[in-house]
């Protein structure tokens, strides 16, 4: 909540209308303004999973503070409609603003309820009246915006020469910064003086404006993957469309298969062969993929699945968040086998998690899962910037030719202390091997002796022992003796860390685990955290707690520490009072 | 030059007179006819007694699951296509669990060899109908009659755009032969549906059964592979099944349309970080 006549820190502007509208390209447009206006963004797209004809919002969150999460609160409304009003009024603070196309309304006068001013604002009426066409809408409500907030016109007419002058041209260029001037001109006539959000301008420093998505697809290029095989899905997909973009001039290959099954399949044929590989899914095209899985565990094949988690079960809401498929990553297909699963919280971990998927899958040869959210997949948050010197490329103990030309009598499933085998690649001379979905000897033909299985299940298994000590550990946040604890693990971090902080200012003092790992499990790490407290709350987007149940099935709790889940599977990413207020009421 | 026992890796140890072995003969045949290479060779194996074969023919083997072997065919392809890669499946495996992945490489023209051994029934699990079992056919699964119309892999592949498509008989491991070292030349995706008797689990559809059932294309005058109309129509309207070459044409396998560089395999991709010129793709985010 702002106080007027304050200098605002931190606001949280709403575009919200019928997909279709354009939402999507009026908020990105925004989000960028507001970084290189040097503030720190956050957005929230909450979208339908249709192309036209159903309620969509982006909101953009703006902060001199870095933030990772949508606020309590919105301040700022523009609505295309006023089906938009009914839907998110009811969390706008106080003193906010709200702009709707009233479709049906004439009239100018703004109309104050609960300390919140509603203007009529006809954006389709200027439009056609001034471009003869409604598309413009939406840079007249870009306009408006920027009048409320003060944004620099210097930076917008850059940021829409960039948009439009390659793809468009020079007329469409001027045009769209006409409207926005009109939405400027026209909200000035209405909108009083106390109701504005001047924000300062402060420097962007060449921060970076990325999702998720964009975060790991640059970690892929980074990581030295150059195959990448999938089937379309939301909220995936982007991944796969910057590779397509890029991929070519690295010499990479991206490839469209017929289902799932075919595209981890088909990554495990191009790992096989010496590829650093992947393929990106989400909800259904996971379950799809839980065969080829195992068959990777069981051959030693590595191979990076990245799984952006929406809402389950089934088809579920492709377009929303949730992390119901914690169980699936860890417990999932039949069999016993290892598999590494890793949870990046920020969009500099998406982009370096992603490059440690390829080294740990290679140096363990075992599948490596990323496991994300749509939330933190499809959503723009700024950044400082990503860290290329630490880029390291660790292939373990892939042969070259020359030392395996040099072996007497190679074995590629040798068993050797740390059960990781010399991997020789098809091609190689003096490397002949046979690669075994059955279970198999040394050299990788079928052997179904009982003693060979024991030790080939042991060799494979204890490979873990050795990644878990190279996995990425646990992070504790906040104050450290602080007898209150939270965890959490993927993009639950941004409201955990806010949360945090307005239970400080509550004189709650609290400490929040994030986990980075998920398998193999990193025991000592959270029983420590654990055992440091007096009560410790797990914050989950999905209904049954399936970290609390990993937690709870890998270590005993001393029974003085009192448990308690705080569970969200509205379809929707917490915000940080619903984390801060659930503590503060049950401690 | 190769010889068939350079690829001999040990004795198979499938059922006494069962067809794979004029597949297996064929094959080694055939490897050794184009001085394949075994280390340069990479054969991929389905679930059913056909998986058997990477036991004995000596090369790269990879066992996939059940009725994935193309998707790990095409992928090891893709990646280093100095390679030859052939992928093997029984008809379960090629027609009922992996019927999808089948049709998609036929179009996608991946540049592999498919062998298909088609004996008409689910020989590894005791012998249930499969899609290629005729109508009526009485099995463990099926005690009443099979009520399914079979598959036709062939006239499958010819709709779904296969720019090699052949049948052969395990019974005549010459003929199969010539026309896996065929399918090998071919560029792109060449499909070879191999009748193959169960001796087992079939009593009826016996190798006497499929001689007395075949018609050679070969000795067909007016014949001609090139000719889809012909082929159509020898596939619809021939009372006996057709085996030979049934259709051939050339368009550009799916790797030489999409790999950036096809004198340099992904495999051989340098994979250091280019700080420089990756922090250009950065610009576009700030």
């Amino acid at each position: 909540m702002k106080k007027k006549g304050t200098q605002i820190t931190d606001i949280s502007v709403i575009i919200a209308g019928i997909a279709g509208d354009g939402v999507l390209f009026t908020g990105n447009i925004l989000a960028k303004i507001l970084k290189r206006q040097g503030w720190w963004v956050s957005t929230y797209r909450d979208f339908p999973s249709n192309i036209r004809g159903e309620p969509t919002n982006y909101t953009i969150r703006a902060s001199l503070d870095r933030v990772q999460s949508r606020a309590d609160d919105i301040d700022v409304f523009m609505a295309f409609d006023c089906g938009a009003i009914i839907d998110h009024a009811d969390k706008m603070a106080g003193g906010g603003i709200l702009l709707c196309d009233g479709v049906g309304l004439s009239r100018y006068t703004p109309v104050q309820k609960k300390k919140r001013t509603y203007h009529t604002f006809p954006l389709r009426k200027l439009a056609r009246e001034n471009f003869k066409s409604e598309i413009y809408k939406n840079m007249i409500a870009l306009g408006a915006l920027a009048h409320i907030l003060d944004l620099d016109f210097r930076v917008i007419e850059k940021l829409i020469a960039e948009a439009f002058l390659k793809k468009k041209g020079k007329e469409v260029v001027e045009r769209n910064i006409r409207a926005i001037r009109l939405g400027c001109q026209q909200a000035e006539k209405i909108v009083e003086p106390e109701e504005l959000y001047p924000l300062v301008e402060r420097k962007d420093a060449g921060r970076l404006l990325l999702s998720g998505n964009d975060a790991i697809a640059l970690g892929v290029l980074a990581g030295g993957c150059r195959f990448f095989a999938a089937y379309p899905i939301c909220p995936a997909t982007e991944i796969w469309q910057w590779l397509a973009r890029y991929f070519p001039d690295y010499n990479g290959l991206v490839v469209q298969t017929e289902d799932e099954l075919a595209a981890l399949n088909m990554a495990l044929g191009a790992a096989y062969a010496g590829a650093r590989a992947m393929t990106s899914t989400s909800g259904p095209g996971g379950s799809l993929m839980m065969e080829a899985f195992g068959l990777a565990g069981m051959t030693e094949i590595p191979v990076v699945v990245a799984h952006v988690q929406r809402v389950g079960p089934s088809t579920g809401m492709p377009t929303k968040t949730e992390q119901s498929d914690l169980n699936q990553w860890v417990y999932g297909s039949h069999g016993d086998f290892p598999r590494i699963v890793l949870s990046p919280g920020t969009i500099e971990e998406c982009f370096d998690f992603t490059i440690k998927a390829f080294n740990l899958a290679e140096k363990y040869q075992c599948p490596v899962v990323l496991l994300t959210e749509q939330d933190f997949g499809q959503n723009l948050f700024t950044v400082k910037g990503l860290d290329l010197n630490k880029v390291e490329i660790d292939r373990g103990k892939l042969l070259s030719q020359e030392e395996l030309a040099r072996m007497k009598d190679y074995r590629r499933y040798e068993f050797t202390a740390d059960g990781i085998s010399p991997r020789a690649l098809p091609g190689m001379k003096n490397g002949l091997h046979m690669v075994e979905s059955n279970e198999h000897d040394v050299r990788g033909y079928r052997d179904e002796d009982p003693e060979n299985r024991g030790r080939m299940m042991r060799k494979r298994m204890e490979k873990l022992r050795s990644a878990a000590r190279d996995s990425i550990p646990p992070k504790v946040w906040g104050e450290r003796e602080a007898k209150t604890g939270i965890i959490g693990f993927g993009s639950t971090f941004g409201p955990i860390r806010e949360a945090l902080a307005q239970l400080k200012e509550e004189g709650i003092r609290a400490k929040y685990l994030q986990m980075r790992t998920l398998w193999p499990f990193p025991v000592k790490k959270v029983e420590g955290f654990i055992s440091s407290c007096d009560a410790v709350y797990i914050v989950e987007n999905n209904y049954s707690g399936q970290l609390s149940r990993l937690i709870q099935s890998q270590l005993r709790i001393p029974a003085r520490i009192k448990m308690k889940n705080i569970l969200n599977y509205s379809s929707l990413a917490f915000r940080p009072r619903e984390i801060s207020t659930e503590i503060q009421r049950t401690l | 030059m190769k010889r068939e026992k350079d690829f001999h890796l040990s004795d198979p140890t499938w059922c006494r007179g069962c067809g794979i072995y004029g597949i297996f003969a064929a094959l080694k045949m055939a490897a050794a006819e184009l001085d394949l290479d075994p280390e340069e060779t990479v054969v991929v194996t389905g679930i059913g007694c056909h998986g058997r074969l990477n036991n004995y023919f000596l090369s790269y083997g990879f066992h996939a699951l059940h009725g994935r072997t193309l998707p790990v065919a095409s992928g090891i392809k893709l990646s280093n296509p100095r390679l030859s890669v052939l992928s093997i499946s029984g008809d379960g495996d090629a027609y009922s669990i992996g019927v999808g992945h089948f049709v998609h490489a036929l179009r996608k023209n991946f540049d592999i060899t498919y062998l298909v051994v088609d004996n008409r029934l689910f020989a590894l699990t005791q012998g249930q109908t499969s899609p290629t079992s005729p109508l009526g056919y009485v099995s463990v699964s099926a005690p009443f009659g099979t009520k399914e119309l079979p598959l036709d892999g062939p006239r499958l592949a010819l709709a779904s755009g296969g720019t090699f498509i052949a049948r052969g008989f395990s019974g005549q491991p010459k003929k199969l032969a010539t026309l896996i070292e065929k399918g090998i030349k071919h560029k792109g995706f060449s499909f070879i549906e191999v009748l193959s008797p169960c001796v087992t689990h079939n009593k009826i559809i016996s190798a006497q059964w499929f001689k007395e059932h075949i018609s050679h294309l070969d000795e067909d005058q007016g014949y001609d592979p090139r000719d889809k109309k012909l082929a159509w129509e020898k596939m619809i309207k021939e009372e006996k099944i057709p085996v030979g070459l049934i259709y051939e044409e050339e368009r550009a396998a799916y790797g030489e349309l999409v790999l950036p560089e096809r004198n340099h395999p992904l495999v051989d991709s340098d994979l250091s970080l280019d700080v420089k010129r990756f922090e250009r793709i950065l610009e576009e985010y700030k």
